[in-house]
């Protein structure tokens, strides 16, 4: 792994232990976007983000991220995934794409071995190391050479899954800028305002461990 | 005939609440058959709470702590009416004040199994019963395996407290990963090294339970997503 920091893009936050009506909001936000449900309007909630998000992208600091040479690449499932099972980075992409944010949604990274989690990795020491997802990612060859490569997740933590991702790629395609995107990140509740708070940050490496900022 | 009128029907978008995406489709019964005092939409939010028909005396206690915590928390549990697990999590429901229903593998004018018609009949006067099998269907063992989709698909999460290697309990489970929905296995089960099935699961997506507590964060409450960027 030569990659010690990402720049990352993000447009919604939660808090999992947030109590107030806004900050439950943000959790039903989160919940249906894990899930991909179909809100009242008809629309799956991916495809609501991404039209929310492309309405005002030119106003979010991570508008750069989005252009014509830019693949956009969903971030696999920290299990192994049988196919016809819901991979919600992938719909995030594919919306994306429908909506003119980016040149094309490629598959290429995939979970080769399970990084298992369990209920209680509240504590980080527990959480799945950079290294660990690294190590159980594999990239599908591409039949071009990308020059831009945002990572897309539904949902950041601490970004150990997009370091890991981030290395794998940067050693299939050494020459393309790669940088990562979550639709929603988590955060403490002192530090939630609302659940819309774009903003671009830094993921960074120290030992085995990895600290998202913002 | 009178059997008919007694019972309501409905399609699963006005039961959830909602429209269904495509891989809620596959698998979703056309119509289901209700009665009870739960009135649809279903109450938010709604857990499963599944397992053998012959559970460990561990089982049957976890089953308990897990659905009691849930209760507490004002999360309908949701079950399949069988001998074991499922008992346990409609009585403990029952018992704690709580919501409880009952998926059936039957019309809703059978029981199975007979020794359950007690708490069907106490289900379907205070809480919620539901089929997907017309009075009048003949019922098969398939029929089972397949209302456990469809009960994967009315709880927002379910947990699998106790249950075997080839365990009618693991079609939920599979069809819970498939949904994208958390499915929680509870401890003493996944570090059982004589069964196959948690580790298979774990490796596509389930988590091994520690804190029922933790059921809590994945579920959804009553508050309704903010429309975004509207300003």
């Amino acid at each position: 792994m030569n990659i010690s920091e990402v720049k990352f893009g993000s447009l919604l936050t939660y808090a999992p232990r947030g109590s107030s009506e806004k900050a439950k909001g943000a959790k039903t936000a989160m919940i249906n976007l894990k899930n991909d449900n179909v809100l009242n309007s008809g629309v799956l909630t991916s495809e609501y983000i991404v039209q929310a998000m492309k309405k005002e992208i030119n106003t979010f600091p991570f508008a750069d991220y989005f252009n014509s040479k830019t693949i956009l690449v969903p971030t696999p499932k920290s299990s192994l995934r049988k196919s016809g099972t819901l991979w919600v980075p992938q719909h995030i992409t594919d919306a994306m794409i429908n909506n003119g944010l980016g040149k094309s949604s490629e598959e290429c990274l995939e979970r080769a071995i399970a990084v298992t989690r369990s209920s209680g990795q509240r504590d980080g020491s527990k959480r799945p190391k950079a290294f660990q997802h690294y190590e159980s990612m594999k990239v599908k060859e591409l039949l071009f050479e990308p020059e831009e490569i945002i990572l897309v997740d539904d949902v950041v933590t601490r970004g150990s899954t997009i370091m890991g991702g981030v290395n794998k790629l940067a050693e299939a395609f050494p020459n393309a800028k790669i940088r990562a995107f979550a639709i929603m990140r988590v955060v403490k509740v002192e530090h939630f305002v609302d659940v819309e708070d774009p903003c671009i940050g830094t993921i960074t490496m120290y030992g085995e461990n990895t600290s998202r900022d913002p | 005939m009178a059997e008919e009128i007694e019972y309501q029907s409905i399609d699963l978008k006005n039961l959830l609440g909602r429209p269904l995406n495509d891989i809620e489709k596959k698998y979703a019964p056309p119509i289901i058959y209700y009665k009870g005092k739960i009135t649809p939409p279903l109450p938010c939010a709604r857990v499963s709470i599944i397992g053998t028909r012959q559970p460990t005396k561990e089982g049957l206690l976890a089953a308990e702590e897990v659905s009691k915590i849930l209760i507490e928390n004002n999360v309908t549990i949701v079950s399949g009416l069988a001998k074991g697990i499922d008992s346990v999590g409609h009585k403990t429901a029952i018992k704690n004040g709580g919501k409880t229903i009952a998926v059936l593998g039957t019309p809703l004018n059978k029981t199975y199994p007979k020794e359950n018609a007690e708490l069907q009949e106490e289900i379907m006067k205070n809480h919620l019963v539901v089929s997907q099998y017309k009075v009048g269907y003949k019922t098969t063992r398939k029929d089972f395996a397949l209302r456990n989709r469809t009960m994967a698909l009315i709880s927002d999460a379910s947990v699998i407290v106790e249950a075997g290697d080839g365990s009618g309990t693991l079609y939920q489970g599979w069809e819970t990963i498939r949904l994208g929905r958390p499915l929680f296995i509870c401890k003493q089960v996944v570090h059982n090294s004589k069964l196959k099935w948690p580790k298979e699961m774990i490796e596509y997506g389930a988590i091994e339970l520690d804190d029922p507590l933790d059921i809590l964060e994945v579920i959804p409450s009553n508050v309704k997503m903010p429309e975004l960027f509207q300003k």
